[in-house]
């Protein structure tokens, strides 16, 4: 207090210059027409220059909020722009041979059209696919799923809205699969290298095989009806046992460019497993006897 | 009241008086106007108080703007100048023990040449801040400069003989 008491009478003077200075000069535009227009012109200017800059802070500062409401925004049109584009496709969608094979084949199945929602490439190669089907649509653990380049993979798990598909470009994955044209059958494997080549192991070494051959689904499982084209093969080689032949194949469905597909059902698939359960527990109790 | 407050409160009153009735409508060359009411701080002993400087500064050229239709030019270049006043004092003041103790500023204390820098100082203020806010632009800069050279000088010549007036009455009484 004693300081700032001090202050003031060092400076007094001072403070009694700025005060008696700014009454002057508010006589000053007050009383004059050409200081005052100069004066408020420049104070308008003034005020101006410090709105807008006010104005640029202000919107600034809520670039985040703009640029969230943008992202929303974009990524509507996004999904809009997705589902039109698909909706184009399917208009413009001419069918290929196989694509057709297919639809004769399925046509005494019950199927349920899906889209891939997620194509997950992993790299413990336990790769996977999310449909946009689930059991509310009559989806059910098992069933097999192709696409128009043939067999895809097969449902693994299902939830009422969403399909987990394990494709053939899974590390577990085994399709039975014939030679097109013969009863020559094997197991579809994959080894994680390229995503269009896969093996069809356990093939008898007498198989009568040619490069180029198509190779289909065998139906001798509940997954897939016979016929479904899977691919061709590449090349012919021998098993790493030496009792077989191993077929590379070329995989006629792209998991870089899948979008469509197609769950396959099966219509006698109860009385199959009823079966399959009764024998197995009679072979149980067969064996605990 | 004190003999020479009463002579500082007559010579206040004096200036003001030739200011708005005689040396306001005065334009020589149409340019210069004299303005040598300042001459009231040469009146103020070296020991006055800053802020009498500017409050007398203030008051001299307030009443001053009332007659000229100036209002606030006049008390804001003359505030200013009071402000001014007592620095410019200590600058030309002459040095020595004899200006150790306080004085009042004039030819017989500061002889003239002295004297006159501190009142062409004073008057080159004064006449700058006048006419800048008078004219309230730096668009005309050469003409505000010679209207405040030749206002200045003109006031400068109206102190001189005001301060050898001045000088010749004490130098009778005397």
């Amino acid at each position: 207090m004693r300081n700032l008491i001090l202050f003031l009478q060092r400076y007094v003077h001072f403070i009694l210059f700025a005060v008696l200075e700014l009454a002057s000069l508010a006589l000053l535009f007050s009383f004059n027409r050409l200081q005052s227009t100069a004066f408020f012109s420049a104070t308008n200017s003034v005020a101006a220059a410090i709105n807008r800059m006010w104005g640029d802070a202000a919107a600034y500062v809520a670039l985040r909020d703009v640029n969230t409401r943008l992202e929303h925004e974009n990524t509507l049109l996004k999904m809009q722009n997705d589902a039109l584009r698909g909706l184009i496709d399917e208009q413009r969608h001419t069918p290929d041979a196989t694509e057709k094979r297919i639809g004769e084949i399925l046509g005494k199945y019950p199927v349920i059209p899906a889209k891939v929602t997620s194509n997950e490439q992993r790299a413990d190669r336990f790769n996977h696919l999310v449909i946009d089907r689930g059991t509310d649509d009559g989806v059910a653990d098992g069933m097999g799923v192709v696409g128009g380049g043939g067999v895809v993979g097969v449902i693994s798990e299902a939830s009422a809205h969403y399909s987990l598909v394990i494709p053939v470009t899974h590390k577990k994955s085994a399709i039975s699969c014939r030679i097109r044209g013969s009863d020559w059958f094997g197991y579809l494997t994959w080894d994680g290298g390229s995503k269009l080549i896969a093996y069809l192991d356990e093939v008898p070494r007498y198989a009568v095989v040619e490069r180029g051959m198509a190779i289909e689904t065998s139906g001798y499982s509940d997954v897939f009806p016979p016929g479904i084209f899977v691919g061709n093969v590449l090349a012919v080689g021998s098993a790493p046992d030496g009792q077989s032949l191993r077929l590379t194949i070329h995989l006629g469905t792209d998991y870089s460019n899948l979008r469509n597909v197609t769950v396959v059902g099966n219509l006698h698939r109860s009385e199959t497993d009823t079966l399959r359960n009764h024998t197995a527990f009679v072979e149980g109790v067969l064996e605990k006897n | 009241m004190r003999p020479e407050i009463l002579t500082r409160i007559y010579w206040f009153i004096g200036l003001w008086l030739v200011q708005v009735v005689v040396l306001d409508h005065i334009a020589l060359l149409g340019y210069a106007i004299p303005m040598p009411y300042v001459y009231f701080f040469c009146l103020l002993p070296t020991n006055t108080q800053r802020w009498v400087y500017v409050a007398t500064g203030f008051c001299m050229g307030f009443l001053t703007d009332l007659f000229t239709g100036t209002p606030g030019v006049g008390a804001a270049s003359c505030c200013a100048t009071g402000l001014a006043a007592p620095y410019l004092l200590n600058l030309f003041a002459p040095s020595g023990y004899a200006f150790d103790e306080p004085f009042t500023p004039s030819v017989r204390t500061m002889e003239w040449w002295p004297f006159l820098r501190f009142v062409i100082s004073l008057t080159l203020l004064n006449c700058f801040v006048y006419f800048l806010l008078e004219a309230f632009t730096l668009m005309y800069f050469g003409r505000l400069l010679l209207t405040t050279l030749l206002s200045a000088a003109l006031s400068t010549g109206f102190i001189a003989a005001f301060e050898a007036l001045r000088k010749n009455t004490r130098h009778k009484r005397l």
